[in-house]
């Protein structure tokens, strides 16, 4: 009568781990994912050919095209235009997807298998206790084995030290921070960054290998592109960064029970009146994105996992019943970003070496969390998005022409362009920079809508505006402010504070709130059988750590709780 | 998509010459500055065609359902117009405070010097300006104008300082067909070594999580 047991939508942070978890249930799932999919048989040149529709077994994973697409290029891989990682059909020839945004800002969100994790920085901390407990319908305690399994199976482990751990943990000490070797983190301190990224090849500083036989095998070469595509391993499934298309995906696919169809984008949920449970979810309608066919298929259930963005999205489009909270309440941790310039010779004191090698190794390895306050990482980028991001992306305008802050740790805040911009870069391999993310406060009238005139292809587009509470702008200044002293006592010579536009949107939360729009378990109060898993049901923005962990123990939990009910 | 050669041959000069000088603004060198005559054929950034970066990504951003279909909306020409009525705005009103040049394919952008380019970007930035007289999708939509100056901005930095300009002959073709032609201009002045298979850089691990059975504890 239906077409599987449940269907999930998108395959990013939290739809690939439904997929796995209801698979290895038991129950057989189909995953519609808008964008390409890439390192799979069926596909083997997906930017320009349609291919196939459905992938379903473990067998058709091809790291031989993986690693040929993933090239490394920050500019092909990261143009958020025409990249391979873009929000937008696969059909490189296309336009990305268009969200209306009106302000300062950016979207950094991917279409694809794997979603947004292909290039994600793999952090994968726990919430800050603090900011569950007596706040969420859940306690901490109840996420904890839901961490530990998805901790084991991504799995998480604490970075390496590289250089520029080494002199971020060399600052730290120096600004009074202490160590922090916990997992809850529930005080303030320092520690390396639990990453999803597998260990570093054991054989790395033996030279007997090559880097070319490294590169094939198991384990992180710290080969610095985690933002531009990992593409360290001998199998599509042994990948050294985690995304989800190369751990939870090769996962879903061996329990036999999963199937999915990429290049399809769901533009509705279909619901029905049961006369025992009233409205439920029936089944979806998508769009492929190639030939522009509607298609439907049914289901016994429907999980929603296309981000903070389209899941409210599609429930508007989809004219499911009204709900206040629908695309309320976005959290986005208000992010800042700082960087500080060191001389070769301090660099030589301290470390031993004449530069940061801001290239090397994961591309966030450390981080001082602040509970209440949010948190700073160490994190270097490749130059063109190094460049953007520190000296070019500001809410503070042009530092040439605004006159400077006085008594702040930071000699620029701003936009720095001309031949002040050229000095600077000369210093781009002694220059550390750091990601800022603040315990951002979840406000009703920062929200997703859906544009009462404007279309694409997918329907009504959506409308995002985010301001930031006063208490959450005064949290980053101080965040800033920690995070600058931390490189001064490191010795930094030139500090900047790029300010970055508080619609920086990477860690998107909360516009599907727990307990406004999903209950406890994640399922819609509104509509039975129509569950969530993305990032959107969070309460809050879980006290500022990074949210992808935290999702995909949430995606477990209810992969869980949705079995138990409608398949027991 | 546009093909480098015919694109060269066919954009209209007066759009070259506005993003040619943004930019030459954002990403000119010390060296350029002194340079008397200010010559912008000489200058290291326009070398590198990152202005063609900037209208490729522009024109190649935004579509949206208009009457029968989907339909590209290209966004260089209006977002040049802008810089050039932002400019115009800036001159009237007195603020230059550079000499300029004789407008370049009718730029007054272009005709600004480099930092009076970026004193009007500011004053755009801040909406010191008249809203209403700025081209659609700008003209009273002072949202917009702030997004577009910083996104200019950035898309700047990103052109010139990844390995964009370094696709040369193929840099404005569809992105599966372009190719590197030489080793990137802009990671050679920071001394980024480009792509690597790994770094034998492992200086150990501060902390480590050990896993039995369900738990974990951390040594």
């Amino acid at each position: 009568m239906f077409d599987a047991d449940v269907i999930v939508i998108g395959s990013g942070g939290g739809g690939a781990v439904a997929a796995k978890e209801l698979g290895e249930a038991g129950l057989s799932v189909l995953v519609l994912e808008a964008g390409p999919w890439y390192g799979n048989k069926k596909w083997e040149n997906p930017n320009s050919e349609r291919g196939a529709e459905w992938s379903s077994s473990y067998d058709d994973l091809d790291v031989g095209i993986y690693k040929r697409l993933y090239n490394s290029l920050e500019n092909n891989m990261n143009d958020r235009a025409s990249g391979v990682f873009r929000f937008g059909p696969a059909d490189r020839r296309r336009t990305p997807w268009h969200r209306v945004m009106r302000q300062k800002g950016d979207i950094w969100q991917l279409s694809g298998v794997g979603g947004t994790t292909q290039h994600y920085w793999t952090q994968s901390p726990r919430a800050f206790p603090a900011a569950i407990d007596g706040i969420w319908p859940i306690s901490y305690n109840t996420l904890i084995p839901y961490y530990e399994k998805v901790e084991a199976t991504l799995p998480v482990h604490f970075a390496p030290t590289t250089p520029k751990e080494e002199l971020f943990y060399y600052g730290a000490k120096k600004a009074g921070w202490s160590l922090n070797p916990t997992l809850n983190v529930t005080t303030p301190g320092y520690r390396p960054n639990p990453n999803a990224i597998l260990p570093t090849n054991k054989h790395l500083m033996n030279r007997d290998y090559s880097m070319e036989e490294l590169s094939n095998m198991e384990g992180c070469t710290l080969k610095g592109h985690c933002v531009n595509g990992c593409s360290v391993g001998p199998s599509v499934d042994k990948i050294a960064k985690r995304s989800t298309h190369v751990s939870y995906v090769p996962l879903a696919l061996k329990t036999g029970n999963v199937s999915i169809r990429p290049n399809s984008y769901v533009i509705k949920i279909l619901t029905a009146q049961d006369p025992k449970e009233g409205l439920r979810a029936t089944g979806v309608q998508f769009r492929d994105t190639w030939t522009g066919e509607v298609g439907e298929l049914s289901a016994q259930a429907v999980v929603m996992a296309g981000g903070c963005i389209e899941t409210p999205r599609l429930w508007l489009n989809s004219e499911l019943p009204y709900n206040e909270w629908v695309g309320r309440g976005l959290t986005n941790h208000c992010f800042d970003w700082v960087a500080g310039v060191f001389d070769e010779k301090e660099l030589m004191s301290i470390l031993g070496k004449p530069a940061v090698f801001p290239y090397v190794g994961h591309t966030s390895g450390a981080r001082v969390d602040v509970p209440g306050t949010g948190i700073f990482q160490v994190s270097c980028l490749s130059p063109g998005l190094m460049s953007y991001l520190t000296y070019g992306f500001s809410e503070a305008g042009y530092a040439g022409v605004n006159p400077p802050d006085s008594g702040e740790p930071w000699d620029i805040r701003g936009r720095v362009v001309g031949p002040a911009l050229k000095e600077l870069m000369l210093n781009y391999s002694r220059t550390m920079t750091y990601l800022l993310l603040t315990d951002d406060e979840t406000l009703y009238r920062n929200r997703v809508e859906v544009d009462p005139v404007l279309r694409d292809e997918n329907g009504p587009i959506p409308v995002i505006s985010y301001t930031p509470s006063k208490k959450t702008l005064e949290r980053r200044h101080q965040l800033a402010r920690y995070a600058c002293e931390t490189l001064k006592a490191a010795g930094a010579k030139t500090i900047i504070r790029s300010d970055t536009p508080f619609s920086f949107m990477l860690h998107l939360e909360s516009t599907m709130r727990m307990g406004h729009v999903v209950d406890a378990n994640c399922e819609a109060y509104q509509v039975n059988r129509l569950f969530i898993a993305d990032n959107s049901v969070h309460f809050n923005g879980i006290g500022g750590p990074n949210p992808t962990l935290t999702t995909q123990a949430l995606a477990t939990r209810t992969a869980e709780k949705l079995a138990l009910k409608y398949f027991q | 998509m546009k093909q480098a050669k015919p694109f060269a041959e066919s954009a209209d000069p007066l759009l070259i010459e506005t993003f040619r000088a943004l930019v030459e603004a954002i990403c000119r060198d010390q060296q350029m500055r002194a340079e008397p005559d200010d010559s912008i054929k000489a200058d290291a950034a326009s070398q590198l065609q990152v202005h063609e970066y900037l209208i490729w990504v522009l024109d190649h951003s935004l579509s949206l359902v208009m009457g029968m279909g989907l339909t590209v909306i290209p966004q260089a020409a209006a977002t040049a117009t802008l810089l050039n009525v932002g400019a115009s705005q800036f001159i009237a009103a007195g603020k230059a405070q550079d000499p300029q040049r004789a407008a370049i394919q009718g730029s007054s952008f272009a005709s600004l010097s480099p930092t009076d380019r970026i004193r009007t970007l500011s004053m755009l930035e801040n909406l010191i300006c008249d809203l209403g007289a700025l081209p659609v999708p700008y003209q009273n939509n002072g949202e917009l104008v702030r997004f577009v100056v910083d996104y200019l901005t950035r898309l700047t930095m990103f052109g010139y300082y990844s390995e964009w300009s370094a696709y040369g002959t193929s840099r404005l073709a569809t992105p599966n067909e372009r190719e590197l032609e030489h080793f990137p201009d802009g990671w050679k002045q920071v001394e980024y070594p480009g792509v690597a298979l790994g770094y034998r850089a492992l200086s150990g691990y501060l902390l480590k999580i050990e896993r039995n059975g369900g738990e974990s504890t951390i040594v």
